[in-house]
């Protein structure tokens, strides 16, 4: 890790290298301003708990690399290969691309049976001659038929021989249109020898290579586990993270790219702490499916009081009989119609036990879906106030420039209202996944501290919103107060995150949902407190 | 020319030179007459000792303007009962996708004959039509009845 700090995205590492050459597009990022998973310096002293000086709880391991050191990763291990099994680099990348870059499964195949896995890999053992482009006398091309004289042609080493034309031809379509690089073969039938690098260097023309290379450099990172390109738009670069697919259940591996995209390295979700990504998972599922068909449920059906099923009254009078059950009711009072007598359109038995029963049951019957609705509008609600809060930045930076000729701020002295708005962002984000968290957990005392968490971190982005909706003139006044508003908001934050990471490594959680792939919680044991 | 005729024109002249026996493929003619070679009328005979012995089945070829980057779509007319046969009549086969086993160098006489061979050895692993592949699944004797009474449906001449 040492070696790599200057691809660390750790903040507190970064923050002073950073710092000076990133001023220029601080107006959108965040580099002086500390909303990020590292707790500012005197967030330490609140979260002394946790032992560890330079990592909260929620903090995992991770580097980000930029577009070249990943090509570099690729051609270290290209060259290392290169040298060990005496073969060229063009075929060393062939090999470790059919192996998924696991160079010790790689060595130990060739070594076991080489000319079985180089046949696999789609190379050959065949060392006539390095292919290039020839002229040959009466050739014709299988391809287009043509055979007209000094027609140039090409082969790889298994011989198969085309036209120039139809190789470029057959190479544009695999590359430009359908997106492969690592695995285009011999146009021939049946052959399925690899077209390497420098034939391909041969053949085509620059922006052709230009994007193989992006291709492959996908590929590159789409074969590895432990990498993931930033889903921000226009960022090139990769995350490594080594969280492996069981440990799910335990942590919620939010990374953060240098171009301060945050993001989930565990699902292909945005940043979702506190929730973990399976619960994320269920719930996206279940807001898509369910949120405004349970509004619409909870407001026009009722449940038959005898088998529950949904109903919705679509005319007719008071007098009900469930098509499932066949049971008899009345639709004002859910009474049974047997009691009711004969007033079809208008029930005035609201005191009868019969119909009290029922609608107690039916109040039950519907507590769920009231509960899941209270969750989802709360979360929907942060949902929007983020997107909301990210216009009011937009505004923030036009208050910035105001501020500063009203004034007299300088730039530096104007960074508070940034701050303030990122931090406002934030913590709407981890606030909106918290509902959802919420959601799943079964009640205990662990939940009330965590409610009180959830309230306390509310109330501060509330507060800290509103300071926001002031006239320019005030928000000068403001400063001390906003400053302190925010901190108090990253704060909380920090103090929610780390609780509820705290309880997820070591299984403390009770949710009311299974797991899709549960682990064995006492495997966790006590190592993770430190 | 254009790749694609001139590929198509050579094919054309390699099978009047020399096809397989039972085995026709010829490109259709526009209502006005002219020869469009970018769709073939050919016929696939039953495999001799198959269950498909003495049928011969119409199949439409046509070939894409970027033939032979892109493979032709092969069609029977009329749909034939077969699990990799889709209810149109196209035919599912690897060497006919682009995504998978489609390459420039085959031609069409590599097709016809890869479509016989898919007659008697249907792959169950991509069906493209429930009847005959819940019929090949299910109950093979009756299977192989009705593959008999389409093969006395579609009798070489």
């Amino acid at each position: 890790m040492d070696t790599d700090d200057e691809f660390m995205s750790n903040p507190s590492s970064e923050e002073e290298d950073m710092m000076p050459d990133d001023s220029d597009n601080d107006m959108s990022g965040d580099d002086d301003f500390d909303f990020d998973d590292e707790p500012d310096p005197e967030d330490i002293d609140i979260q002394q708990d946790f032992g560890s000086k330079k990592k909260a709880v929620y903090d995992i391991d991770y580097k980000v690399y930029r577009p070249q050191d990943i090509q570099e990763q690729q051609d270290d291990l290209i060259r290392e290969v290169n040298m060990i099994l005496n073969i060229s680099k063009e075929e060393a990348a062939i090999l470790l691309r059919h192996f998924r870059w696991n160079k010790e499964r790689l060595i130990e195949e060739i070594m076991d049976k080489r000319s079985q896995t180089l046949e696999t890999a789609g190379l050959s053992e065949n060392h006539t001659q390095v292919p290039r482009l020839q002229v040959i006398p009466c050739f014709a091309c299988d391809i287009c038929c043509e055979d007209e004289e000094g027609l140039e042609s090409f082969a790889l080493k298994c011989g198969h021989r085309y036209c120039v034309n139809c190789y470029r031809q057959y190479l544009t379509q695999k590359i430009c249109e359908d997106g492969e690089a690592a695995r285009i073969q011999c146009p021939s039938d049946d052959c399925n020898l690899i077209i390497d690098a420098r034939s391909l260097d041969l053949l085509v023309t620059q922006d052709l290579t230009d994007r193989y290379r992006r291709l492959l450099n996908r590929t590159y990172v789409e074969d590895r586990d432990s990498l993931k390109w930033c889903p921000a738009p226009d960022c090139e670069n990769v995350v490594e993270c080594d969280i492996k697919k069981k440990d799910l259940n335990r942590i919620v591996p939010t990374v953060s790219c240098l171009c301060s995209e945050r993001f989930c390295f565990g699902c292909p979700n945005e940043d979702h702490q506190p929730a973990p990504c399976d619960l994320v998972k269920k719930w996206l599922k279940k807001c898509a499916d369910d949120s405004e068909t349970a509004n619409w449920i909870s407001a026009n059906t009722k449940e038959c009081p005898k088998c529950n099923s949904t109903i919705e009254k679509n005319g007719g009078c008071n007098h009900m009989t469930c098509r499932k059950c066949k049971h008899e009711f009345c639709w004002m009072c859910m009474g049974l119609w047997s009691e009711h007598g004969t007033s079809w359109y208008n029930c005035n038995r609201f005191e009868e036990k019969s119909g009290t029963d029922a609608r107690d049951a039916q109040a039950k019957s519907r507590v769920s879906l009231e509960r899941y609705l209270h969750y989802y509008n709360r979360y929907a609600n942060h949902e929007q106030s983020a997107r909301l809060d990210k216009e009011m930045f937009l505004k923030t930076e036009k208050k910035m420039v105001s501020l500063q000729k009203e004034s007299g701020m300088s730039w530096i002295e104007v960074q508070y209202l940034s701050s303030a708005s990122q931090a406002l962002q934030t913590c709407r984000r981890t606030l909106m996944w918290t509902y959802a968290f919420a959601f799943y957990l079964a009640r205990n005392n662990l939940t009330e501290i965590f409610e009180d968490n959830q309230k306390d971190l509310e109330m501060a982005v509330e507060s800290l919103s509103e300071m926001f909706e002031k006239p320019v003139q005030d928000l000068a006044d403001a400063k001390v107060d906003i400053m302190d508003k925010t901190s108090y908001c990253n704060k909380r934050r920090v103090i929610l995150l780390n609780d509820t990471a705290q309880n997820l490594a070591e299984g403390k959680w009770t949710f009311n949902v299974e797991f899709t792939n549960p682990t064995p919680l006492g495997a966790v044991g006590s190592s993770s407190r430190r | 020319m254009s790749l694609c005729q001139n590929r198509l024109q050579e094919e054309r002249k390699q099978w009047r030179k020399d096809h397989p026996f039972g085995f026709y493929a010829r490109p259709q003619k526009t209502p006005q007459g002219v020869l469009d070679l970018k769709v073939w009328e050919c016929g696939i005979p039953g495999k001799a000792g198959t269950i498909w012995e003495g049928g011969l089945f119409k199949l439409i070829v046509a070939f894409p303007d970027e033939y032979p980057t892109k493979p032709p779509k092969c069609k029977f007319s009329p749909p034939l009962f077969h699990p990799n046969v889709y209810p149109s009549g196209t035919v599912c086969l690897s060497i006919l996708n682009e995504e998978e086993a489609w390459k420039p160098a085959i031609t069409i006489k590599q097709i016809l004959l890869g479509v016989q061979d898919l007659l008697d050895d249907p792959n169950p692993e991509s069906p493209a039509q429930a009847e005959a592949y819940n019929m090949f699944k299910k109950d093979r004797v009756e299977y192989e009845r009705r593959i008999k009474r389409v093969v006395r449906e579609n009798a070489a001449p």
